[in-house]
C-alpha cells in the first residue's frame, strides 16, 4: 500500500477524519500522511492501522500545549517490508479541562513509554494505561506542574535557576 | 589448552615501540589547522552590535551597555566558534591554545574586557569626550574673534 492508497482507505474508514498528503523535496524528496482523529475514535483507528499492517512500525508521541487543548502526534512507519514505506503522522487533541486520552498501549504496546513521558510532561491522562508511573522527572518533582505547558501549571519563575555570569554578579553586589 | 587467537599480535607488540605521547615531557600532540582553542577578543574592533550574544548558545557574553562592548566569562564556552562566524568586523577569533585549566573559575585567564579593563575604558572615553568639547569650544572661539 503507498500513501495514497492508504489516505483513501483511511478516509473512507474515518470521514470525519483529517487527511493530508504533504510533500518535501529537499534534501529528501518524501511524502508524508497527516491524519487529525477526534480522540473519541482514535483508539478505533490505531486498532485499525494495526489490522491494516499488523507490522507498523510505531516510533514516537510528540505532544504540545496547544493552548486551548493538548495535542498529540504519533508517528508510525507502515508497510516498511514492501520497500518504501508509508510515514504517518496521526494526532488528536484533548481540551485542557478535561485532559484525557485512550491509552494504545494495548494496541501497541511500545507506546507505553511515550505515554508515561507525556503525563508527566504535560499532563494529559491517559486512560487504561498499565503502568502510570513517571518516568524521567524526579521523584520529589510537585504534583501539578507540568513541564512543558505553557500556562500558569508550567515552571514557575522561583523554580529557574542560572548560575550567573561573573559580570552581572559583581554589579549586583555592588549594588 | 587452545593457544589465544590474539597471542601472536601480543608477542609481536612486546617488541615494538609503546606509541604514547608522554605530555608533559613531551610537546602535546600539534593541533590541526582551523582547531578551536581559546576565544580571543579585539576590543578595539568591538562595535558592540551584539550579535555575538545572539547566537551564543552557552551564555559566555553579556553586553557592556556604558562603552557599547562585550564582556566574556570563556568558563562556560563550547568552543562552537559561532560567534566568530558572526562577527561583522572580525573582533573576535579562535587561537591554538587549550591548556586552559585553573583552580579559579573567575580566573583571568577565562575571562575578556572585565573588571579594571572596563573602568579605565570609561575613563578613557570621557577624556576624549572632554577633548572633543574644549577643541569646539577652541574653533568657536576662533571664528568669533575673526568676525
Ligand atoms: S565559541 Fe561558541 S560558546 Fe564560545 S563564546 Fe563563541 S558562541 Fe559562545
Ligand atoms: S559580534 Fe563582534 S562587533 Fe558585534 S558585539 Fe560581538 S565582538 Fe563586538
Amino acid at each position: 500500500m503507498n500513501v495514497d492508497e492508504f489516505a483513501k482507505v483511511f478516509g473512507e474508514r474515518f470521514p470525519d477524519a483529517e487527511v493530508r498528503i504533504s510533500e518535501n523535496k529537499q534534501p529528501h524528496p518524501r511524502r508524508r500522511v497527516w491524519v487529525t482523529v477526534g480522540r473519541d475514535r482514535f483508539h478505533e483507528a490505531m486498532a485499525f492501522i494495526k489490522e491494516l499492517d499488523p507490522t507498523a512500525q510505531f516510533s514516537i508521541i510528540i505532544a504540545r500545549d496547544a493552548g486551548e487543548t493538548l495535542e498529540a502526534k504519533y508517528h508510525l512507519e507502515l508497510f516498511w517490508e514492501d520497500g518504501e514505506s508509508v510515514s504517518l503522522i496521526i494526532g488528536t487533541s484533548a481540551p485542557k479541562e478535561n485532559p484525557t486520552l485512550p491509552t494504545v498501549t494495548d494496541v501497541f504496546p511500545s507506546a507505553l513509554a511515550y505515554e508515561r513521558e507525556v503525563q508527566e510532561f504535560l499532563g494529559i491522562r491517559y486512560e487504561g494505561i498499565p503502568d502510570p508511573r513517571r518516568l524521567f522527572l524526579p521523584d520529589d518533582w510537585p504534583e501539578g506542574v507540568y513541564p512543558l505547558r505553557l500556562d500558569d501549571t508550567g515552571i514557575k519563575p522561583e523554580m529557574v535557576k542560572n548560575a550567573g555570569h561573573p559580570y552581572s554578579l559583581k554589579k549586583e553586589g555592588e549594588r | 589448552m587452545r593457544v589465544p587467537p590474539t597471542l601472536s599480535t601480543v608477542l609481536g607488540n612486546l617488541f615494538k615501540k609503546p606509541a604514547t605521547n608522554p605530555f608533559p615531557k613531551s610537546d602535546p600532540v600539534p593541533v590541526p589547522e582551523g582547531f578551536r582553542g581559546k576565544l580571543v577578543y579585539d576590543v578595539e574592533k568591538c562595535v558592540g552590535c551584539r550579535l555575538c550574544i545572539t547566537v551564543c548558545p552557552a551564555g559566555v557574553i553579556e553586553y557592556v551597555p556604558e562603552v557599547r562592548k562585550v564582556t566574556f566569562w570563556l568558563g562556560r564556552c563550547t568552543f562552537c566558534a559561532q560567534c566568530v562566524d558572526v562577527c561583522p568586523v572580525n573582533a573576535l577569533s579562535m587561537s591554538d591554545e587549550f591548556l586552559l585549566a585553573t583552580a579559579d573559575k573567575y580566573d583571568d585567564n577565562l575571562r575578556w574586557f572585565h573588571g579594571e579593563e572596563i573602568e579605565e575604558f570609561k575613563r578613557k572615553l570621557e577624556e576624549k569626550k572632554k577633548a572633543r568639547e574644549s577643541f569646539k569650544k577652541e574653533a568657536r572661539k576662533a571664528v568669533e574673534s575673526e568676525g
